[in-house]
């Protein structure tokens, strides 16, 4: 049964892919032109939402298997297929994408980007072509196409639109992105070799997973550590993480909030798609590093959220400890985790993009993102102080609000682990104080900026303008309806992650 | 008859070069200026062509010249760059007052040899190819007679051609005293025949290697590179970049695996090491380099070593014989296009632009700066372009040859050339312009070639097909079984 009886609308996903790059055509011709660029990006964007929504009104709720498939060769010398699709996992996360964009597009039209505004909206279109297909992507070379294409527009937003320091800030987000997809490249054409005979050879998904019992477990476990540090340095893991802080603070608010609301999403995504499925004896072997970095992910990057004094530091630290939270729910390897770990992932997208979003707003009008040079500011703006509020709240794990379900599936599935190298009774407790701390560093920031005296320079500064109204209001609704009703997702999410979980477990439990 | 055929596309070069000099040399210079580099590129349409009404396959001149398939594909990427080169060059030519009929004639002549390597099946004609090749490449380094960087490019490129020509020419000999033939397919016969490691394949596969490395600017036998390519006028060195580098290649390709293939077990682990290092070095150095022209140069000695690192693979099958040729064809176009670039800004003499002085050319030049920017993320092997899929085609040989570690060794390299590639984008984009930086100059055949040639490498890098299942056929040939 779909979510709604709709008319159906063929090649739907192929269409999400292209829409941006239609986009990017009339752009192109107004590049000199700030209105009619925004205009131009903004419907496009807008477009690109609804159809998505369309997208998610065809889904078949409740099947594991993938829907919408368009699959047609691609390189026939090669045996690479164009190959995109969407389940349980990617369907929420490409509708996430679509979603943010459009707010950080309407968001920035408002006038947060003031100079080269026809380049700005040219990178952020093609920033979308990317992202959407990675989500889609259903085979690893047309994947790690899309992987690197979001790559040079972030380099740009970082680069022209960022802060002082933001060419460090930039260089430093691609060579680390780069050193790790690329030996990623050498891994994916380890796959493509190990995948068959020539001629016969693939790296469509499917037929992947259906082959993976020909990777003998030592190649699996370089091809799985290869694919693991990628994705482990995009998403971040400690100790790949430093970049984040310094690209978030450079990062102009738009492409913070693509940033952390996306991009490091793409790790995530792909080590439940592809890592775990395709190497489960490699994953294996690697799990209990896994778990111990995650764990120390959690626990440091909280403890250190606590001590920052810059407001998007506090929030790129946060991130990297909820981060954590979504490779402890993969690699406990069961239901509650692998599904607490997909809407911690969505969740995260929506909270983070909105704090993200409440910095740079404040940011605007006071100039000041230190905690210490601001305060009182709820007085003055009651509806900046609400929706804000909500976002603190939700990143905190508030029960009632979405950032609770997903840590809270992440930590019961995580004291049912039973595995090496110590039961999950041992994770469990640990995870759970990187809970308490984040209600520690969230509210501890929350009461300095927004209470106490008000300062006389930031008295006339004005509340929401329309335009932040519109673009905050998606997400605060999605905060309360997720954390109220998080059953919705559930039931999209958890038929295809027990689907990628079975993949994950059957073949190992073959080998012991 | 059949001989004059077969080696159409090779006269009709030559001709064109020939007619050139004297259609030059009869109307004046001036006259002639606006007709030479139309002239040049008609004939290299009608060499291109001239295999479609004319076909032929099989050997000639008693022997000593094949056209196959893999010598086809070299037609098509030697005309392709000579092309490129024509259209790129004539704002630069006037601007420094190089002769331009002799520019475009001695690419051509230069051409004409480097089809003939590719023709060759027989020592003799290959060394008659790089000759021809390599001569008039020494004349393209120096036609800027009145620069000293130009003077001092020109002779240190003679002077150590004409030694890596000796060295390569002794090699040849001791080939022919193994064999004595100086047929390649009977001297892998011979080669076969005195087995692994006997002394005198040795000595011969040394000498080969490091006459034929000098050519394609293997690390140790580069040292010549930089400051010819640094000297040298800038269109030349867009082509000197290029074009005898993808010669030398087919050469190393022809030798390596027509005649010394069942030695391959021998030089297999060598040239991979030198793969490695070549990269290695020529990365490390272009980090150091302020001057985008000498990085340029330091970076096209990086490719050499990925290049290399394909022939090193070969007895993986058609595979590596095939990400060879594709990413020579892809490096052609996209080193090209990167040294073409340089050509926006009116710089004294043959000196390339330093980083500051591309500082905002965004803003400047924006057609301009986003061709060097398409050719530079080809160059760096970023998804969706041919430069990406070059990568991709030649690190699956390499990993089939079970050579993993030179993988590696290929994803780390383009990591470290990320960096200084980008960092040309920062300069362009993220800088300001400064106020005291070169002018640009307006040239409108330049910038409309450089961005529908970057336009061409996306294109190519997203529906690669007609190129690879080419390059596919073109390797039979070079296949060590």
């Amino acid at each position: 049964m779909t979510l709604l009886e709709r008319p159906v609308l063929d090649h739907v996903l192929t269409l999400l892919v292209v829409i941006p790059l239609v986009g990017l055509v009339p752009l192109l011709f107004f590049m000199r032109d700030a209105r009619a660029a925004k205009q131009v990006a903004l419907v496009t964007t807008f477009v690109e939402l609804v159809v998505s929504l369309v997208m998610l009104a065809q889904f078949r709720v409740g099947e594991a298997g993938f829907q919408m498939v368009d699959s047609v060769m691609w390189l026939p010398s090669l045996g690479i297929r164009y190959e995109v699709g969407v389940d349980g996992i990617s369907v929420l996360l490409v509708v996430l994408t679509t979603l943010l964009t459009f707010i950080s597009v309407l968001y920035s039209s408002g006038g947060a980007i003031k100079t080269r505004v026809g380049e700005f909206m040219a990178a952020f279109l093609l920033l979308e072509v990317g992202m959407v297909g990675v989500f889609v992507a259903l085979d690893l070379f047309l994947f790690y196409v899309f992987f690197e294409l979001m790559l040079v527009p972030m380099y740009l937003i970082i680069g022209i639109w960022g802060g002082q320091r933001r060419i460090y800030a930039t260089l430093k987000f691609v060579l680390f992105t780069l050193l790790g997809s690329l030996l990623m490249l050498v891994a994916i054409v380890a796959v493509y070799l190990a995948s068959g005979e020539t001629g016969s050879r693939t790296l469509s998904f499917l037929d992947l997973i259906a082959r993976r019992d020909r990777f003998p477990a030592d190649f699996q476990f370089w091809v799985f550590f290869a694919f693991a540090l990628a994705f482990a340095i995009k998403l971040p893991m400690v100790p790949f993480h430093t970049w984040l802080p310094d690209a978030h603070v450079e990062a102009p608010t738009a492409g913070s909030i693509i940033l952390a609301g996306i991009l490091l999403k793409a790790g995530g995504y792909g080590l439940i798609r592809f890592a775990l499925p395709l190497f489960p004896i490699g994953a294996q072997a690697w799990l209990p590093i896994i778990l111990l970095l995650s764990v120390v992910a959690i626990v440091y990057g909280a403890a250190v959220s606590t001590v920052q004094k810059d407001l998007k530091k506090l929030v790129a630290y946060s991130s990297v400890a909820h981060m954590g939270f979504v490779t402890l729910g993969l690699f406990v390897l069961n239901t509650q985790g692998g599904v607490g770990a997909v809407l911690q992932m969505i969740n995260h997208g929506i909270v983070t993009g909105g704090l993200f979003l409440f910095v740079g707003i404040q940011y605007e009008r006071t100039h000041r993102r230190q905690i210490a040079d601001l305060g009182g500011l709820a007085n003055q703006w009651p509806l900046f102080t609400t929706c804000f509020a909500v976002f603190v709240l939700a990143s905190l794990g508030l029960p009632g609000l979405n950032g609770f379900v997903g840590e809270f599936l992440v930590l019961l599935g995580t004291f049912r682990y039973e595995g090496l190298p110590v039961s999950g009774l041992v994770w469990g407790p640990l995870a759970a104080v990187g809970v308490i701390l984040a209600a520690v560093y969230l509210l501890w920031m929350f009461s300095r900026v927004m209470y106490g005296p008000v300062r006389e320079a930031y008295r006339a500064l004005p509340d929401l303008s329309p335009v932040e109204v519109v673009s905050a209001a998606p997400l605060v609704a999605l905060t309360i309806l997720l954390g109220v009703f998080p059953q919705a997702a559930i039931r999209i999410i958890e038929p295809s992650v027990e689907r990628m979980l079975a993949f994950a477990t059957q073949s190992a439990l073959a080998v012991k | 008859m059949s001989d004059v055929v077969a080696v159409l596309p090779e006269a009709i070069v030559a001709a064109t070069a020939i007619f050139v000099l004297a259609f030059a040399a009869t109307l004046g210079d001036e006259r002639a200026r606006p007709w030479v580099p139309w002239l040049t590129l008609l004939g290299l349409i009608a060499a291109l062509a001239a295999p479609l009404a004319y076909p032929f396959t099989g050997l000639a001149f008693r022997g000593f010249v094949l056209v196959d398939q893999f010598s086809a594909f070299f037609r098509l990427v030697f005309v392709v760059l000579a092309a490129f080169t024509v259209v790129v060059a004539p704002s630069y030519l006037r601007r420094e007052r190089v002769p331009e009929a002799e520019f475009y004639a001695t690419v051509l002549f230069s051409t004409v040899g480097a089809m003939t390597i590719a023709l060759s099946t027989d020592l003799i004609t290959l060394f008659v190819g790089i000759e021809l090749m390599s001569i008039p490449v020494y004349v393209l380094a120096g036609l800027q007679r009145r620069d000293r960087y130009a003077n001092e490019a020109a002779l240190k490129y003679f002077l150590l051609g004409a030694f890596s020509s000796a060295i390569l020419v002794y090699g040849f000999a001791w080939l022919f005293g193994i064999a004595g033939t100086t047929d390649l397919a009977q001297i892998a016969t011979a080669v076969g025949r005195a087995g692994l490691g006997s002394p005198e394949v040795v000595i011969a596969l040394a000498l080969v290697t490091a006459g034929l490395g000098f050519k394609a600017a293997v690390v140790p036998f580069h040292q010549w590179t930089p400051d010819a390519y640094d000297g040298a006028p800038t269109p030349s060195t867009a082509f000197m970049s290029v074009a005898p580098k993808a010669a030398a290649f087919a050469a190393i390709l022809r030798v390596m695996a027509t005649a010394l293939g069942p030695a391959q077990a021998d030089w297999g682990v060598v040239f991979a090491v030198l793969a490695a290092v070549t990269m290695t070095a020529g990365n490390v150095v272009a980090l150091a380099q302020t001057n985008v022209k000498r990085m340029l140069a330091y970076s096209s000695i990086a490719h050499t070593g990925y290049i290399l690192a394909g022939v090193a693979a070969l007895d993986a099958g058609t595979s590596a014989g095939a990400a060879v040729l594709f990413y020579l064809f892809a490096y052609g176009v996209m080193n090209l296009g990167a040294f073409a670039c340089l050509m926006l800004l009116d710089l004294e003499g043959t000196r390339g632009a330093t980083l500051e002085e591309l500082n905002g050319l965004w803003s400047r030049h924006p057609a301009g700066a986003l061709a060097f920017t398409v050719f530079l993320v080809n160059l760096t092997g970023i998804p969706p372009t041919i430069g990406f899929l070059g990568k991709f085609l030649m690190i699956q040989p390499v990993l089939d040859a079970g050579l993993g570690w030179l993988a590696v060794a290929i994803a780390l390299n383009a990591v470290l050339a990320a960096f200084y590639y980008l960092r040309v984008v920062v300069h362009m984009f993220m800088y300001d312009p400064d106020a005291k930086g070169p002018r640009v100059v307006p040239a409108r055949l330049l910038s409309v070639s450089l961005v529908v040639v970057a336009l061409v490498t996306i294109l190519l890098g997203v529906l690669p097909d007609p190129i690879h299942a080419f390059a596919l056929r073109a390797a039979e040939p070079v296949v060590i079984r």
